[in-house]
């Protein structure tokens, strides 16, 4: 019995590096996005709306069954037409990764669009206006000021990419909520199992909130709080 | 900052576009100009399993992360047979044929049952086994034929073969049919008096419910069920289609293992308590 949830512990790991690394992917995913939205490009914005319409109206299931299965499946035949006797194996960490990482960068693109938006255009006018470059006005004066705005749905975009990792079992990982199910179904005991799964996710969320605040705290230095 | 975001997403997605040379026969790539290269290579690596371990007394995980159960066992026995060796692969069950097709392994022993649809998909060897199904009533109702429990209410699982089953000859006899997400919910409604009886697999029921406490004042009624126009043709072990040469192989192991007894020895291991030979006839 015990031996079960030592398993499911360290599917949790897991759960970690393949989330963190999914919110580096979709953060850079996310920032691309935002700036080609923004960017008045016509072929950059068309393309970004493509992608978080479509991303955001498929069943992330459904995304990561064609793109890895989907995707898998043709590469191999494209290999056989060819007259290559190899088959291609994608790794599925860095398949989980990218998937999730592309799903959530569409909703990041949102929340970092709506973000620059709230920033008075005359800020980054003004910074252009001192010589500033685009990347020393981004880094300066956008950004610090875009992380206040963005972090609310920040947030809640993690908190749902934490627990869509659940799915990445799909594509052949091991995480922690496919290892309780195992557990569950050899024991024939599904609560105990299920119950410790819930906690676990529950400690990683509530420990990205606590650190959210400080986040905020720091970036909202600047800034008072109204009061009625 | 945003640089070092950028080279972690540049190097995992080319970590991620590697190739990986499965059971590489020859170590030096065979140039693509060459076409007297694709003649097929002897199989001597592994032979790739797939299961999904949550299906106790038949695939599932002992708390080391071993996989066990009658199909690992019989999966054993037939590495065995042609002299290759099993590799366990673990995938989970909505997934399970996507994968067989993307070539993330060469078989899928997982009690999977073979039915038409799924004949379209991928291809099946015989049958490894096949457990009849049984209709479970409250000990002490008459049954003699479906028209006999006309007006009770059975439960059971949505899109099995029970339900087919069901619907097929006990509805049009009067039954009502009730279909439920998940077994165990139809022994929970048994349980809170909305259901008389289920029909399920022998095993499950019997594992699942009349070994229970709640289970106690219910019995199996009537013959063992086994319609192949319900209930398909038991359990085979799926493979890609086109693959005749393992299909053949594979055929002849399961015939080599119910003649030398070795299917006997795990069917009592699992099954003793049962009296029952999994196989059916």
């Amino acid at each position: 019995m015990n031996a079960y949830y030592i398993a499911i512990l360290q599917g949790s790991v897991l759960t970690v590096g393949v989330s963190l690394a999914a919110l580096l992917v979709s953060i850079v995913l996310g920032l691309l996005g935002a700036a080609a939205k923004l960017s008045g490009n016509r072929f950059l914005v068309s393309a970004a709306t493509v992608y978080t319409t479509v991303i955001r109206g498929i069943p992330d299931l459904v995304v990561m069954l064609l793109v890895f299965y989907g995707g898998t499946i043709g590469l191999n035949h494209l290999m056989e037409a060819m007259g290559s006797k190899r088959t291609i194996d994608i790794n599925p960490f860095f398949a989980g990764v990218l998937t999730i990482g592309f799903i959530y960068g569409a909703y990041m693109t949102e929340s970092f669009r709506g973000a620059i938006l709230s920033i008075p255009k005359g800020q980054m006018e003004a910074a252009w206006a001192f010589g500033m470059g685009r990347v020393q006005t981004f880094m300066r004066i956008t950004a610090p000021q875009m992380v206040r705005y963005a972090l609310p749905s920040f947030t809640n975009n993690w908190l749902v990419l934490i627990k869509a990792t659940a799915l990445v079992s799909l594509i052949g990982l091991k995480e922690m909520t496919y290892l309780a199910k195992q557990a569950s179904a050899a024991t024939r005991s599904p609560f105990a199992f299920f119950l410790f799964t819930a906690a676990l996710f529950l400690v990683y969320t509530t420990v990205s909130l606590y650190a959210l605040r400080k986040i905020n705290a720091r970036y909202s230095l600047g800034t008072k709080r109204g009061t009625l | 900052m945003k640089k070092l975001l950028l080279a972690l997403a540049a190097t995992s997605l080319l970590a991620a576009c590697g190739k990986k040379e499965e059971a590489a026969p020859a170590p030096a790539a065979a140039p693509a100009a060459a076409p007297a290269a694709s003649a097929p290579a002897p199989e001597v690596g592994p032979l790739k399993v797939a299961i999904d371990p949550t299906y106790e007394p038949f695939t599932f995980k002992t708390g080391d992360g071993q996989p066990t159960g009658f199909d690992v066992d019989i999966a054993n026995a037939l590495c065995e047979q042609i002299k290759r060796k099993c590799e366990f692969v673990e995938q989970v069950w909505d997934s399970m044929i996507p994968g067989l097709n993307a070539k993330k392994y060469d078989v899928i022993i997982s009690s999977m049952s073979i039915t038409d649809e799924r004949l379209k998909e991928v291809d099946f060897t015989d049958k490894y086994y096949n457990t009849p199904s049984r209709i479970v009533l409250k000990k002490g109702t008459k049954y003699t034929d479906p028209a006999s429990i006309k007006g009770k209410k059975i439960g059971v699982l949505k899109g099995s073969t029970q339900e087919k089953y069901a619907l097929g000859d006990l509805k049009p006899a009067g039954v009502v049919v009730n279909s439920y997400e998940a077994q165990d919910q139809v022994y929970l409604d048994i349980k809170s008096g909305r259901l008389d009886g289920t029909v399920a697999d022998f095993m499950e029921v019997t594992g699942g419910f009349l070994s229970k406490p709640e289970g106690a004042k219910y019995e199996l009624v009537g013959p063992d069920l086994k319609d192949p126009k319900y209930y398909g043709y038991g359990a085979g072990i799926a493979l890609r289609k086109g693959e005749d040469k393992l299909k053949g192989e594979l055929n002849e192991a399961i015939k080599a293992i119910r003649a030398n007894g070795t299917y006997k020895t795990l069917n009592d291991k699992y099954f003793a308590k049962y009296n029952i030979d999994v196989y059916g006839e």
